[in-house]
């Protein structure tokens, strides 16, 4: 029985072994050149977390540029952990990396992102998605950041949002009491991203609202001083959007009188998520009365949901421009050229940082 | 003296049913604040809530039995749901070639399958090897999510979302089982009963129950009045792997979508309700009904607070503090008895 055991024993790990050789070059992205775990890859790219919806597209985008390129490249995965990222990045440097690539996990301070700089030691590093100060970009040797300008996407959205309820009031004014009431789902506490799409979401469709003459947006729950509901994990989730939902849903209605009449959503994982509990209450499908949700990011399942006339509209993040810019600058710093040498020049900001346009997206 | 006495007895008493009264005392108190609260769709929130949580616990409940746990849990949940949504959708981008989504049936004897094969190689491992559930299932977890994610880069998805699912499907799951006073109680709710009754035959009516039992309380007393341990703890971990995988069926077509962060962290609140609901760490101690208390009370302060408004940073200060004086609780039954 033991004897037995112990065969069965090293086949497995065996099998595990043959396993992850073979998912080792399926996961960088192969084709010819695409990097491999062999320690001469000149570029390591450090993802916050693979989970991540919005970051998959940036990696799969990357990936192929870096390919086309004929670059040599690591993927990363940081797995939501800055200890794990900043041990990953000493990892690669000793391996002999000559340009980083990191989508920070920490983005509370800045310290994460000097510490990482300074062990770099002159090696360039691009960051990207997750913002980090100037201060700390430009704290020593030649780095860069390939961003959104954050702030941009909740004001996309307020103004988004603005347009929509003025066009379309008195029919989005389910109970006719002159105000529209909204709920906004936030992802993380302690995000900047999450903090001002909270804030303009909101901020800059009242302005709209009021300088047309008609009332501010009032929170479905007046006891509610946050003015917002918070996924507990901070993963942003579309599971946490659609218990709140359906919470609501219980206390909330057509019937009673006192629908949520909008739903803002700091990304489509909780816009999808909130759908989904308004479907289940007999909302937001064919025939039914839609609320209007809107979301940021442009996910496939939100444009699917927007094109079955389930969600209004979301801000889209550019992936592939994010991939196509940091696939550029690195190969600027590769060859030694110029740092924004092909970067579309209106991006630009100072010398130390790209910004990524946002777009609305309401169907197509 | 007698008078001492029956102030302790009353005190044990109030003690023995501290969930209970916990439960009945913040019922009054949210409801005094917001009526509503227990208004017919409230309840009716409330317990759809505890469905959708019920099946992991209940499979969780078992591995503790045995002195064990299962954290590995979450990520088996996410797995299934992935696969459900993956294949009964209308928009096949992991797998591009199908042209229509599969049978439903097939489906959920697939999501059992995957649960009961993960469920294998912990009750396996945990079994034969001696090892600690606790590093087996903590390997199976990160195995598990690597999984997923390769699972979604699969075909044409590139890692997103999956979304756009069948309306069989979904109405299998949310559709409306019976309507009162305008309030639709959807179908898991039922799902969740029949889970629940199952559960309760399985550990209360039948041998493989009663050595589950045997096992948590003393695996050396059950091996030598002859109870199968390797079988039992594997299949109790089987039975486990089952849960999380109907459960992860019924939460893609719930939530309609499904994706790397689909179950993360759903251990934490199964384990809690259990623990809440008197399923000893001890082993060999713990009922199907206290599993289902421990999860309604988890729904109802989830429901409740939001129902108030309150600040959600004392949402964890609030389960921490359910949690270990439900442990405390607990132990204290069992210091008694010794």
């Amino acid at each position: 029985m033991k004897k037995f055991l112990s065969i069965l024993l090293a086949l497995c790990l065996m099998a595990s072994l043959a396993a992850c050789g073979g998912t080792d070059t399926g996961a960088t992205a192969g084709g010819e050149g695409g990097g491999s775990s062999s320690g001469d890859a000149d570029v390591a790219v450090f993802y916050y977390t693979y989970g991540d919806t919005y970051i998959s597209s940036v990696r799969t985008a990357l990936d192929a540029a870096l390919d086309a390129a004929g670059v040599k490249y690591q993927d990363y995965d940081s797995n939501n952990s800055q200890t794990t990222q900043t041990e990953q990045v000493t990892t690669a440097l000793t391996q002999g990396a000559k340009v980083l690539v990191v989508n920070l996990v920490d983005t509370g301070s800045d310290d994460a992102a000097k510490n990482i700089i300074q062990q770099a030691n002159g090696v360039p590093v691009i960051f990207f998605n997750r913002s980090v100060s100037e201060e700390a970009v430009t704290s020593s040797g030649t780095n860069v950041f390939v961003g959104t300008d954050y702030e941009m996407a909740g004001h996309m959205q307020g103004e988004l949002i603005g347009n929509y309820l003025l066009e379309n009031y008195d029919a989005l004014d389910l109970n006719k009491d002159g105000t529209i009431s909204y709920v906004m789902f936030k992802g993380q506490e302690g995000n900047a991203e999450a903090d001002a799409r909270t804030q303009y979401g909101q901020e800059d469709a009242d302005k709209i609202l009021t300088d047309a003459g008609k009332p501010a947006l009032s929170f479905y729950d007046s006891a509610n001083t946050n003015k917002y509901l918070v996924d507990q994990t901070g993963a942003w989730s579309s599971a946490a959007a659609s218990d709140y939902m359906q919470t609501i849903l219980s206390q909330y209605s057509e019937a009673n009188g006192n629908m949520v009449e909008l739903i803002i959503a700091n990304n489509d994982e909780m816009a999808v998520g909130a759908i989904a509990a308004l479907q289940n209450a007999g909302y937001n499908k064919e025939g039914a009365t839609v609320i209007p949700v809107f979301g940021v990011d442009a996910t496939d399942a939100a444009k699917d949901a927007i094109a079955a006339g389930n969600m209004i509209g979301t801000i889209k993040q550019d992936a592939e421009g994010m991939a196509n810019t940091i696939a550029t600058i690195a190969g600027n710093f590769l060859n030694s050229k110029d740092t924004f040498e092909g970067v579309e020049p209106a991006n630009i900001v100072g010398t130390w940082r790209v910004n990524i346009p946002y777009g609305t997206y309401t169907g197509e | 003296m007698a008078e001492k006495e029956k102030m302790k007895k009353i005190g044990d008493i109030l003690l023995n049913n501290a969930m209970y009264i916990i439960i009945a005392l913040a019922v009054v108190y949210i409801t005094i604040m917001r009526p509503k609260f227990l208004g017919l769709s409230s309840i009716v929130n409330v317990l759809s809530l505890t469905a959708a949580k019920l099946p992991i616990a209940l499979g969780i409940g078992g591995c503790i039995v045995l002195t064990g746990t299962d954290i590995s849990a979450g990520r088996v949940v996410g797995l299934t749901a992935c696969i459900s949504a993956s294949l009964l959708t209308t928009t096949f981008k992991v797998f591009p070639n199908m042209t229509s989504p599969a049978a439903l049936p097939l489906v959920l004897l697939l999501v059992i399958g995957v649960g009961a094969a993960v469920g294998f190689v912990n009750g396996f491992s945990v079994a034969k090897f001696k090892l600690h559930p606790f590093i087996v299932t903590l390997s199976t977890q990160l195995i598990v999510y690597g999984i997923i994610l390769i699972y979604l880069m699969n075909g044409v998805n590139n890692g997103q979302t999956l979304s756009g699912l069948t309306d069989g499907y979904r109405s299998f799951v949310t559709g409306a089982l019976f309507t009162i006073g305008g309030v639709a109680v959807p179908k898991y709710v039922l799902y969740a009963v029949l889970l629940t009754a199952l559960m309760w035959v399985i550990w209360n009516k039948t041998t493989f129950g009663k050595n589950m039992f045997a096992v948590g309380s003393n695996e050396e007393a059950a091996n030598v009045s002859g109870v199968n341990v390797s079988r039992t703890i594997i299949m109790v971990f089987m039975l486990a792997g089952i849960m999380y995988g109907l459960t992860g069926f019924l939460d893609s077509a719930r939530i309609a979508s499904a994706n790397a962060n689909t179950g993360l962290n759903y251990e934490c609140d199964a384990i809690a309700a259990c623990v809440i609901g008197g399923v000893s760490f001890v082993g060999g101690i713990g009922r199907i009904s206290g599993i289902v208390v421990g999860v309604l009370l988890l729904q109802i302060i989830f429901a409740g607070l939001t129902f108030l408004a309150v600040d959600p940073n004392l949402l964890y200060i609030i389960k921490g503090l359910i949690i270990l004086t439900a442990c405390a609780i607990d132990m204290r039954k069992y210091l008694v008895r010794k």
